[in-house]
């Protein structure tokens, strides 16, 4: 695919020494890590690696990503523009905490028999922490409402 | 709104400077205010910043767990462990929201057309595969390993470790590619750009929210990501700093609850010493380059003479709780042994199997006032859970080489 010349050229810009300089010392670095993975394949399994470094990757870019594309579309169609920008925030907040508390609710961590782990009602407070956002949320919106009013 | 259109607010020069070539489809079919580079480049900055603590932090954990002859570790700070992982776990949660943001702006660059321009084109892209795989992979396993979820078949650390190098290396090589355009983004005069200036990396388009429109405004967007960082953190970072714990809603384990209200990483059913350490044979031996080989049953281990240390515990996996031990100093009983001082010492556990089931003492945290093999903590008899019949506690040490269920000191 051509790019037409009238269209500007961000990525025109030629490489300089600090360029190739941090892109050498980077690949001897990566070099490094990759020569360590590999020597050390007993514990560190190449191949089932590779599918959750490769599978994080595409889940996110071809799962997560759209998903949230679809999600912000919507968002525009069902949420009055005047909302819309607190509802945005508050929604990413829910994803975000969401995503990081999935293994504390599914409560993976009983599987080790440890005495200790899982020591809260992780489903609870995670919504007792989104019940907050939320809150926080309506307040803002019911502000910025009354003050357009 | 369809691809080839035009927002109907624009003047049509805007939309000429806004259309990222690039991008494969035009702009405003995923047009977004949000897709700037100078917000690409602030959530970059504060990856970068945050990825770096993650890294130090974690070798300085990887060096603690695979002691070095020409590095030994200093037993002061006594507290310097529990910080040092404390910064790595709460840096890594913290950098969740920022990473999905970070990735959420540059999304439409992964189908990016035509795919290589030229050389250092190719370079820059090839490495977006170690930063992205990288960077998902090492915030992904460090969230599910505090979890204690395993997924996977390969050893947490090791992986961890390992994609560690990649992961900063393809950071050190994007830094590299980006530091013009992120020096210059971040260096710009905080007030918008005019509308006709030309800002096409990320496919600015004009601010929708200025000019009328909806939806988060950059300066929203950012907040957000702040917020959702700040509502992780604080949800956390209660399960090592105890002012925040009674908010510590979401922290993967709690600092007060456990055995004599206290939490362990691996329980004595797990490590398969309950019979061991129960047994009346058990004995605590001392031997290696002593001059008086030792050993003693538990009644006159506890008989021994016994010193008092507060003393951090403070695990790999983030949580950490202070508390009073007491037991034998390591160092009176070496003396007794008649050990040469400024000797390495071996600390083996009952258990049978395990990567933990030894640790070394490297010369200064053996001759530690504070070093103990620790009998009693809160002043009562250990629970089997945290090591009875006694453990040992030492200054800025990770948890994991606390070693518990002792049975046996060898000088080195």
């Amino acid at each position: 695919m051509s790019v037409p010349d009238d269209r500007p050229q961000p990525s025109d810009h030629r490489a300089g020494p600090a360029f190739w300089v941090s892109a050498a010392l980077g690949w001897t670095v990566i070099a490094v890590g990759l020569r360590g993975l590999l020597s050390h394949r007993i514990d560190t399994r190449p191949a089932n690696l590779a599918t959750f470094v490769a599978g994080g990757a595409l889940l996110h870019d071809l799962v997560i990503a759209p998903a949230v594309l679809l999600i912000a579309v919507a968002l525009t169609r069902l949420v009055p523009s005047r909302a819309r920008a607190t509802v945005q925030g508050a929604l990413l907040i829910t994803g975000v905490l969401a995503l990081f508390s999935y293994p504390l609710v599914r409560a993976f961590g009983l599987a080790t028999h440890n005495p200790t782990s899982v020591p809260r009602n992780y489903a609870l407070n995670l919504t007792v922490v989104l019940g907050l956002v939320w809150a926080v949320a309506a307040g803002a919106l019911i502000v910025q409402l009354r003050r357009r009013a | 709104m369809s691809a080839g259109e035009t927002p109907g607010h624009l003047p049509p020069s805007v939309r000429r400077f806004t259309t990222d070539c690039d991008l494969p489809l035009h702009q405003a079919a995923y047009q977004s205010p949000l897709r700037d580079e100078r917000l690409a480049a602030y959530l970059g900055a504060s990856l970068g910043v945050l990825f770096s603590l993650c890294f130090v932090t974690g070798l300085y954990s990887h060096l603690q767990q695979h002691p070095q002859s020409w590095l030994p570790i200093p037993a002061r700070p006594a507290g310097l462990y529990r910080l040092t992982q404390g910064i790595h776990v709460a840096s890594g949660i913290a950098s969740v929201p920022v990473l999905i943001a970070k990735l959420w702006l540059v999304w439409p660059r992964f189908v990016a057309l035509p795919p290589v321009k030229r050389a250092s084109h190719l370079v820059e892209r090839v490495s977006l595969f170690p930063l992205v795989g990288g960077g998902i992979f090492m915030v992904f396993s460090g969230v599910a390993n505090i979890a204690q979820w395993y997924p996977w078949r390969f050893s947490f650390t090791a992986a961890h470790f390992w994609m560690a190098w990649v992961t900063i290396g393809a950071l050190v090589a994007h830094v590299g590619a980006k530091w013009a355009i992120s020096r210059r983004a971040l260096t710009r005069p905080s007030r918008r750009p005019l509308l006709a200036e030309p800002d096409p990396v990320l496919g600015t388009v004009a601010d929708r929210a200025a000019a009328g429109g909806s939806g988060l405004s950059r300066r929203g967007f950012l907040g957000t990501v702040a917020t959702a960082s700040g509502v992780l953190t604080v949800a956390t970072v209660g399960q090592a700093f105890p002012p925040l714990r009674p908010l510590a809603l979401l922290a993967p384990r709690d600092p007060a609850f456990g055995p004599q209200g206290h939490p362990v990483n691996r329980g004595a059913v797990n490590a398969g010493v309950v019979d061991l350490a129960r047994s009346p044979d058990y004995r605590l031996t001392v031997g290696g380059l002593v001059t008086t080989p030792l050993s003693f049953d538990r009644a006159e281990l506890l008989a021994l003479p016994s010193h008092e240390a507060h003393l951090p515990i403070a695990c790999v996996e983030g949580w950490s709780f202070s508390a009073a031990w007491s037991g034998i100093r390591v160092r009176d009983l070496l003396a007794r042994a008649g050990a040469a001082r400024g000797r390495t010492v071996l600390v083996e556990s009952l258990e049978p199997i395990g990567a933990y089931r030894t640790s070394t003492l490297d010369p200064d945290q053996a001759a530690d006032r504070d070093t103990l093999l620790a009998t009693h903590l809160d002043g009562q008899l250990l629970a089997i859970d945290h090591g009875f019949p006694c453990r040992l506690i030492a200054p800025n040490r990770a948890g994991v080489l606390q070693t518990k269920w002792v049975t046996k000191v060898t000088v080195l």
